[in-house]
């Protein structure tokens, strides 16, 4: 009856209440898009970022050569010759090393020159189908590759040239579909992988020729016969070779002896996305910052709603004392008002934060080729929660307090 | 049941006296007075609303002053029904929900008892209408069911009819003293309008006090 009340009451002025709830939905839809947006970029980035000790690439941006490398949404640096970095993987504090040369893509799916090691050891995930590449211009598809492009095993499809779409393809250069991943929820998902030949032959006469530019297209005769050029060992290009270590004393060492060397770089990820985030950072405070503020005018919102409508429900309150309700009865149905607001706003904003959350998701999935949800759920909603539910009791006390100090008498000697 | 002695109280700084009024149960008792002669202040002395400034009210030999303010409101709940010259509702509650939340207020929960009332002052077919869809002469006839819900013993009523035209004047206080009657309670009625004089065999004139 309480509660049938204090909600007969809220849904009585639905203009003034509705403003109530839509400004604590609002702030509490951004606080949580904020939050999640950056928890699961963090997360995203760690993992990926804890998997590689060290990228080795062009000089250049130290963050570019990882986002490029390790989370493949960059343009890479440049390209490395293969024999210069051929000291790191006999090295003793070297765990493995793993080449991986960039230069084509397949409607905006990265194709991925690397190694068997890149699935074996780096990023290991089992097969839903088929298997490894072991010829050029075998190619296995990540599991998100495959699903958004449609192509399944035994299929085929031309490269385009460059790292995003264009229409520039390579007549020549086709793909066979030799293997199909499971979903791993990393970047390998969004990667098409295949031998370093392919990339080389596909690219070898190019280079000769000096139009090998990843950020501009040249309009060039397009008549190469890739399959029947042998690439001389002395070219052998990669974009990046990406280290993990041994032993942590080699994160003092290596950085140093790499970078010593002129045409060589070397970035530790996990350093890297720590500046990124560090950057980000102040514009999530931005952001949150506005959140609380757009809070702070629900609470008074809420207050002031209440107070107004005290003042025209004074006579039906000093009615219901003298109908035998007690002064602390009245102050809890006024304060069950306050808590039935922050309640509707707190699960309209929660609601709306995981469904806009979910939407944005499938945009940035489309954009960076990354998994975001909005159906990931944290603890710190429900401090969220609690902490509205308690800034609606607490904006219903002013009001409530008033109504439980009320001279019923007084109140009702005054004709109306 | 109810005796009142000495009673006074300082209104703007000027001291006004009431008169001592006995009344035993199941009687009805007017009380006429012109506009300021305290008589609201009076009936809300004896319904324990305010406290007075010397005297004394007893019901059922109980002195109310002594009450604190919990056990007084609930004291008030149990035994006493009020009626005002202006009927409040909440606004935001139907006819039947507004009586429910009455006796929500004391623990009881009866809807026959709500239907059965609603039906003696012919408004059982309105049950689900909103307050403010019924006239003042309804709201009246409502406010009548209201203070009887609880079934108290005492029915306290400032200046129900004056604010109604003679039909429903009639009607209303009619119903007042039969409904009362029925639940053997004392009504004490406190109002200038005349048209009541004839209607109450016991009553007192404040202004000639």
């Amino acid at each position: 009856m309480l509660f049938k009340l204090a909600w007969k009451n809220i849904i009585k002025r639905p203009f003034s209440s509705g403003l109530s709830v839509l400004l604590l939905a609002s702030s509490i839809m951004i606080i949580l898009l904020a939050f999640l947006t950056m928890q699961q970029l963090e997360n995203k980035f760690n993992e990926n970022a804890n998997k590689i000790d060290l990228v080795v690439g062009a000089k250049g941006s130290r963050l570019q050569l990882v986002l490029c490398n390790v989370f493949h949404v960059d343009n890479p640096t440049g390209n490395i010759k293969m024999k210069d970095v051929t000291f790191l993987s006999k090295h003793p504090f070297v765990k493995s090393s793993i080449p991986i040369s960039l230069g084509d893509n397949y409607k905006s799916y990265r194709i991925v020159g690397t190694d068997k090691n890149f699935l074996k050891k780096l990023y290991i995930t089992p097969f839903k189908q088929g298997k490894l590449f072991e010829k050029p211009y075998e190619v296995v598809l990540g599991f998100n590759a495959a699903n958004k492009m449609g192509l399944k095993l035994g299929d085929s499809f031309y490269g385009s040239h460059g790292i995003d779409a264009s229409l520039h393809e390579h007549q020549d250069a086709k793909y066979f579909v030799v293997g199909l991943l499971d979903y791993s929820g990393e970047v390998v998902d969004n990667l098409i992988l295949t031998s370093l030949e392919s990339v080389w032959q596909v690219h070898f006469e190019d280079h000769q020729k000096g139009s090998f530019d990843l950020s501009y297209e040249k309009k060039h005769d397009h008549h190469h016969h890739h399959q029947k050029t042998n690439v001389v060992e002395e070219d052998k290009e990669i974009t990046a070779l990406l280290v993990n270590y041994k032993s942590p004393r080699a994160k003092f060492s290596i950085p140093g002896i790499v970078n010593n060397k002129k045409q060589l770089m070397a970035a530790e990820p996990a350093i890297e996305i720590q500046r990124l985030l560090d950057l980000v950072q102040p514009a999530v405070k931005v952001i949150a910052v506005l959140a609380w503020f757009i809070f702070g005018l629900a609470f008074f919102s809420m207050l002031i709603t209440l107070v107004n409508s005290m003042k025209s429900r004074k006579y039906e309150i000093a009615m219901m004392r003298a109908s035998g309700a007690s002064s602390k009865l009245v102050l809890i149905s006024i304060l069950t008002e306050g808590f039935l607001v922050a309640l509707v706003g707190a699960f309209l904003g929660l609601i709306l934060g995981h469904v806009i959350m979910e939407i944005m998701g499938l945009y940035l999935t489309n954009h960076y080729h990354y998994q975001f949800s909005g159906f990931i759920f944290n603890f710190f909603e429900l401090w969220l929660l609690f902490g509205t539910l308690a800034t609606g009791i607490i904006s219903a006390f002013i009001p409530a307090i008033s109504a439980y100090n009320m001279d019923i008498s007084s109140t009702l000697k005054k004709k109306i | 049941m109810i005796q009142t002695k000495d009673l006074s109280i300082i209104y703007e700084n000027k001291r006004i006296d009431f008169p001592d009024i006995d009344v035993n149960q199941g009687n009805h008792f007017l009380i006429l007075g012109r506009s300021g002669s305290g008589k609201t202040s009076f009936l809300n002395l004896i319904g324990g609303l305010s406290s007075p400034s010397g005297g004394q009210v007893k019901i059922n030999n109980e002195n109310i002053a002594l009450l604190s303010s919990n056990k007084l409101d609930k004291f008030r709940g149990i035994n006493i029904g009020f009626i005002f010259q202006t009927p409040h509702f909440i606004k935001s509650l139907n006819i039947n929900d507004n009586l429910m939340l009455s006796q929500y207020f004391l623990g009881n929960r009866d809807q026959n008892h709500i239907d059965t009332l609603l039906e003696k002052v012919g408004l059982l077919n309105r049950k689900k209408d909103s307050l403010h869809e019924l006239s003042e002469g309804e709201k009246q006839r409502v406010s009548i069911v209201r203070a009887l819900i609880n079934k108290p013993k005492i029915i306290l009523a400032d200046e129900p009819t004056s604010a109604l035209d003679d039909y429903s004047c009639e009607i209303v206080i009619e119903l007042l003293k039969n409904l009362s009657e029925e639940n053997n309670s004392v009504l004490i009625i406190v109002t200038h309008d005349k048209r009541l004089k004839d209607k109450f065999k016991q009553f007192i004139d404040l202004d000639a006090f």
